[in-house]
């Protein structure tokens, strides 16, 4: 009885303890599944992904490798990613970084006239937007709501910059809540480049709202344009 | 039994303490996280309290020097204020419905100077009307800086912490205090709209927002005919049904007035449908998706510009020529423009996006297109290709050279536009045709995917 007791108390105290110190660090998530979709991320034993069978598949190729193309960056892959690095001169230390994805011809690094511009933050940006305000939604109402953000870009009464519009303080729910955080799938990503690349279905308006859940009067005292999916838009 | 009384209350008083920790520390946490809010935005609120101040002092000054040298000095400040002090507005907890017209007035007033800078850089004199626009600019900020004084004043008295107006919980305790704030925002608000219009040439003016298409002629379409012309865009035999978006009262009143279709395609997914816009004005298909997947690539982008170029014959659109074009997702999106008598004009641009698979169109928007696109007149170059060529930068080496169109806020331009590289980078440069100015430089930034201007 004295045992269960005292078992009892520690284990609460563990509980407690946990809740204590505990620091969510589910942003880790987000991070690595970016680099999936944006830039290639650092392979290294225990990985597991497409690129990983890339890598496996180019060095069966060419006799490095001897195991199966199975996406899992094990022993054997470790062993032959070493061997590739030392007939390549590059420091063999079985991690495929920049420099080995390079000489595996994984990644065409962009050309010296790019200098570092690119508009790939913009981009995930704005499908991180699409995805946490408007997952649901189809197609179309993804793009819609990403020009919204961009139509807003270009208007005088609002911020000039896509993450000025998206962070603008009780812009939108998504940001508020959290839930912009969230890993954007294919389809946002997609959306976020359609949009990007002029694609305008809501013709220029600058906002839109769900009639459901709309909590704002001011918001229905705009003019409705048109209804896409669930939102309805408006200049 | 009478050893083991305490166990009880001792686990008890352990349980407590231990919470009692927990809670102090998420209070304590709590609080560091407030504070630090809390200064965030007093911050914000001074530094916006002074650009204002700097616009409005430097707008006064503006209006009396007389030299340009010193104007152009002054204006670019504006200019820098203006913008700071919008980017500041606008990251305040205070919602946009407060903000929108006083964010307007400071976009527009760093619009405004600039467009002058642009103006004496050219060497001409502030004239009349922009004298008078100033004046009002440099009343309104006045305004604008009395209303900022005047809750800065309040705000100190009550001691009132802007980070609980984002905090719903403490809203009706502070609801004397928001009060305060919310409405002298608001009284700054209608201030602002009050003000004349600005009639300037720049992107922020009301003059280039409300622009109407040039391309678009014609008699208003009936949706029967709307029907009918997204159905015959798309194929007639290849579409099983058509819905309509639902409109709103004041759907005529964007810039392109258009009926918006989905379109079902024979043998495919339902929710894969295809988008399609139709203008009202002259029944004209302004754009259209097809968000359908693309699995193998198996066509090379040369391929897939020639079925563009084809599927741009077929739609009546005869001399367009390919001029960027970006990789994406199996797809390969062309930006074709138009060309008359050798000259390529930027401002008539229709997109098309080939899937990689197929050859089939998966994408289309000629809003810009229709947007821009009209009779014109082009002019003979006063000067010849040569003489513009001296007006290029010396380390500048030139790829190609040809006779450009491209826009200039509601105008267009007639240029020489020279291709070439710079210290390894690819850039354009575009020299007017007609007075030699260099009106414009941009940098090409190439990747593995396609190439996009900067």
């Amino acid at each position: 009885m004295k045992r269960f007791i005292v078992m009892t108390t520690v284990f609460i105290m563990l509980f407690l303890s946990i809740f204590l110190f505990y620091e969510s660090n589910n942003k880790v998530g987000t991070a690595s599944k970016y680099n999936m979709y944006f830039a290639p991320r650092t392979l290294y034993w225990g990985v597991e992904g497409a690129d990983v069978k890339t890598v496996q598949d180019k060095l069966l190729r060419w006799g490095y490798y001897d195991g199966y193309v199975d996406g899992i960056y094990g022993a054997r892959t470790y062993r032959a990613v070493i061997r590739f690095q030392n007939k390549n001169g590059l420091n063999p230390d079985g991690v495929v970084g920049p420099s080995t994805a390079q000489a595996l011809g994984m990644v065409t690094t962009a050309p010296s006239s790019a200098q570092g511009v690119s508009r790939k933050s913009d981009e995930y940006l704005l499908a991180r937007a699409i995805h946490g305000e408007a997952r649901g939604e189809p197609y179309v109402g993804k793009v819609a709501v990403a020009a919204v953000i961009l139509n807003r870009t270009r208007s005088p009464s609002f911020p000039n910059t896509i993450a000025g519009v998206i962070y603008q303080p009780l812009a939108f729910t998504a940001v508020a809540d959290g839930q912009i955080n969230l890993t954007p799938n294919k389809d946002s990503i997609n959306a976020a480049r359609d949009a990007l690349n002029g694609w305008d279905p809501t013709y220029g308006c600058l906002y839109y709202w769900n009639p459901a859940t709309a909590t704002s009067k001011w918001i229905w005292s705009r003019k409705v344009v048109l209804k896409i999916g669930k939102h309805w838009f408006g200049l | 039994m009478n050893r083991r009384w305490w166990i009880a209350p001792t686990l008890l008083a352990l349980l407590l303490v231990v919470s009692g920790i927990w809670g102090y520390n998420q209070y304590t946490m709590k609080n560091r996280y407030e504070v630090a809010l809390e200064n965030h935005y007093q911050r914000l609120f001074f530094d916006v309290k002074k650009h204002v101040d700097n616009v409005q002092v430097s707008l006064s000054k503006a209006l009396v020097s007389d030299s340009k040298e010193q104007n152009v000095l002054l204006l670019s400040q504006i200019m820098n204020e203006a913008y700071f002090a919008q980017d500041k507005l606008s990251q305040m907890p205070i919602t946009h419905a407060e903000t929108a017209k006083t964010e307007k007035f400071l976009n527009q007033a760093a619009d405004y100077s600039y467009h002058i800078i642009q103006t004496h850089l050219l060497g001409e004199n502030v004239t009349k009307e922009q004298r008078e626009a100033l004046t009002n600019l440099q009343k309104n900020s006045a305004t604008f800086n009395g209303e900022l004084a005047k809750l800065h004043a309040s705000m100190m008295e009550s001691n009132f912490a802007l980070g609980e107006l984002s905090n719903k919980q403490s809203r009706r305790v502070e609801e004397g205090n928001e009060k305060v704030f919310q409405t002298s925002l608001v009284s700054m608000d209608k201030q602002m709209s009050k003000s004349p219009e600005l009639i300037y040439d720049g992107p922020f003016s009301d003059q280039m927002l409300n622009r109407k298409p040039l391309g678009l002629g014609g008699n208003n379409v009936s949706l029967e005919e709307a029907k009918r012309i997204a159905t015959d865009f798309f194929g007639k035999d290849r579409v099983a049904r058509l819905e309509v978006f639902e409109q709103g009262e004041n759907a005529s009143e964007v810039r392109i007035p258009a009926y918006t279709f989905h379109l079902y395609p024979k043998n495919q997914q339902k929710d894969l449908a295809v988008y399609i816009g139709v203008s009202k004005k002259g029944g004209k298909v302004v754009w259209m998706v097809n968000p359908r997947p693309v699995s193998k690539k198996t066509l090379s982008p040369k391929q897939a510009e020639e079925k563009a170029l084809k599927y741009l014959k077929e739609k009546g659109f005869e001399s367009m020529e390919a001029n960027y074009s970006l990789k994406y997702d199996g797809t390969i999106l062309f930006n074709f423009v138009n060309k008359e008598k050798d000259v390529t004009i930027y401002p008539d641009l229709i997109k098309v996006k080939v899937a990689l698979d197929t050859g089939e169109i998966v994408g289309f928007d000629a809003s810009a297109y229709y947007l821009n696109h009209h009779e014109r007149t082009i002019e003979s170059p006063h000067i010849d290709e040569t003489a513009a060529r001296e007006k290029v930068n010396v380390d500048f080496n030139i790829d190609s050279v040809r006779l450009t169109i491209i826009p200039k806020g509601k105008n267009e331009i007639l240029c020489y536009e020279f291709k070439g590289k710079h210290n390894g980078a690819d850039f354009i440069v575009y020299i007017n045709a007609l007075d030699g100015r260099e009106e414009q430089v941009l940098q090409i930034i190439e990747d593995d995917n396609g190439t996009l201007t900067f």
